[in-house]
């Protein structure tokens, strides 16, 4: 499994940018201007994520995307060796980290500024940006 | 809490269970080779095609309405035909509907399989082989993973191998024990796909994939199908081959995801697990073999314990004193598994633990005084699973 067979064809030097669900909007929005935000419920307090239209706690639709603390643990990590898109052809070996937010909430993200082999489980992150475009910037997380 | 039926505790029983060709198949489609497989369990079986009124099978994501396709293919109508969803999970589920659909007079033969050709899906190109993609573009995710350079399978169930190890003191060389393990047992197994010895040096030396899987922790790329009938306990008794009960079986989805909750480390087996045992009034003590969904090695490990074979964190232990070899405590995918024989999505498991419950191989690959067997089923991004439990008459 890999990206889209035919964006590698067009450009396969291009990392994957994201493409949105209608519901995750805002998300990356936030994400954009350096904030981590994500859907936090007005009916139970919880904080959920990915964004889905109503809180998987309560099923209330009374939400709004909240800035949260940015800050972390990893729940559980893998590195990659091997190349699944030409355009990480060159970031090989990767971390690719289960980040547990303060919050709750877990979320797949880059564990960066640390070597792959001095990366825990527990280990304490906090949130960074990548900005991979003028008009995106990926969340991604480093030793806090 | 809601019991299962007691009702269906051997109640069926699998009359005829078939292979197609393994391995690397070129020339061939999934279709193709499931319905090789099919024609293969019918002719064992004793019934005629006409015979079977019912057809329940896992859907290939690439082809609508499968179920449809197969009847057109076997040249037969059916009361009762439907296609699955399940992912890896679906191969048991197929057989579950069967009995039940025949419990409730809906039908009274149910021919039951799943088949794919990964390897030559992912081999017809030089392109196609390096990006050794077998998910349809429309089904990739589009946010929240690709960016991070995170695809595939492999990592996925890493994610889980990593939090083991971390919790329990899990170890690579324990991962190691089950690849060479099953790798023993495909050496029996004419039709595997591998045909070579592994060490456990070979193990440790060969390339990482996505840390801390290696390449034997994981399965195959493979064309093959398997197949099995169903029928009622009653319709099997003059029928060719001994009949193998369908003792008892169970499912359990952890829709939350794979990411949250424990699921990484308890998987959906343990629930279903506990209903599949209370259906067919057995325990893990019981069970003579296992044959376990291998997609990957860390996978083996975990549902061992959540089938209660060990307890939680212990699986690492369990392997590592021989218990998965022929001659140990529990032989475990004893024809070589997705690991070593082919990658069907679970099918050969179902196959297998048939085969193991008649008592028919040669010494060599038949385990001694085998009463019953328990096959897992597990897929659907990690989540879903289902259990069957197979005895003999």
């Amino acid at each position: 499994m890999s990206g889209s067979t035919e964006e590698i064809k067009k450009e396969p030097k291009k990392k994957p940018i994201p493409r949105p669900a209608p519901e995750s909007v805002k998300y990356w929005q936030a994400a954009k201007e350096h904030r981590l935000e994500i859907p936090h419920c007005n009916a139970c307090g919880k904080f959920w994520f990915p964004p889905s239209q109503s809180c998987p706690h309560c099923l209330s639709t009374d939400f709004a995307f909240v800035p949260v603390s940015g800050r972390g643990k990893v729940f559980s990590f893998v590195t990659f060796h091997r190349v699944y898109h030409p355009a990480f052809a060159k970031e090989v070996p990767y971390v690719v980290a289960l980040v547990e937010l303060e919050e709750g909430p877990r979320l797949l993200t880059n564990i960066v500024g640390v070597k792959p082999e001095n990366v825990t489980c527990e280990m304490p992150v906090k949130v960074v940006f990548d900005d991979v475009s003028e008009d995106v910037s990926v969340p991604k997380f480093a030793p806090a | 809490m809601i019991e299962p039926s007691r009702e269906l505790r051997d109640a069926c029983a699998i009359v005829g269970a078939g292979n197609s060709r393994l391995g690397r198949v070129p020339g061939t489609s999934s279709l193709d080779l499931l319905v090789e497989a099919m024609r293969n369990a019918i002719a064992e079986s004793g019934l005629k095609v006409s015979d079977i009124d019912g057809i329940v099978c896992r859907g290939p994501d690439d082809i609508y309405g499968h179920h449809q396709q197969i009847g057109a293919r076997l040249g037969i109508n059916a009361r009762f035909s439907t296609s699955l969803d399940n992912g890896g999970a679906s191969q048991i589920l197929a057989v579950a509907i069967a009995s039940m659909a025949i419990k409730a007079g809906l039908a009274s033969v149910v021919i039951c399989g799943y088949g794919r050709d990964s390897w030559s899906r992912t081999h017809k190109s030089e392109e196609a082989r390096v990006l050794n993609q077998t998910t349809p573009d429309d089904q990739l995710p589009k946010e929240f993973a690709p960016e991070y350079g995170f695809f595939g399978a492999v990592a996925s169930h890493a994610l889980g191998a990593t939090r083991h190890m971390h919790l329990y003191g899990t170890t690579r060389d324990q991962f190691g024990d089950i690849a060479v393990a099953f790798r023993e047992h495909a050496l029996r197994n004419p039709d595997a796909q591998m045909k070579k010895p592994l060490s456990k040096e070979q193990y440790h030396e060969a390339h990482q994939v996505v840390a801390p899987f290696g390449l034997f922790d994981c399965s195959l790329r493979s064309d093959g199908a398997g197949a099995v009938i169903v029928t009622s306990r009653e319709r099997a008794k003059d029928l060719k081959q001994p009949p193998v009960l369908v003792k008892g079986f169970g499912s359990f989805n952890n829709l939350r995801g794979w990411y949250n909750d424990d699921n990484m480390v308890v998987t959906a087996a343990k629930k279903s697990g506990e209903v599949a045992y209370q259906m067919a009034g057995v325990g893990p003590s019981d069970i003579d073999t296992a044959q376990i969904y291998d997609c990957f090695t860390y996978m083996v490990l975990t549902q061992l314990e959540d089938y209660g074979f060990c307890k939680k964190g212990e699986g690492g232990a369990f392997v590592a004193s021989g218990a998965l070899r022929m001659g140990g405590q529990l032989p475990t995918n004893t024809s070589g598994g997705q690991l070593s024989e082919a990658h069907v999505e679970g099918m050969l498991q179902v196959v297998e633990g048939v085969r193991q419950m008649r008592h028919t191989y040669p010494a060599e690959r038949q385990v001694k005084d085998a009463d019953i067997a328990l096959v897992s089923g597990h897929g659907g991004n990690q989540v879903c699973h289902s259990t069957l439990i197979l005895g003999r008459t």
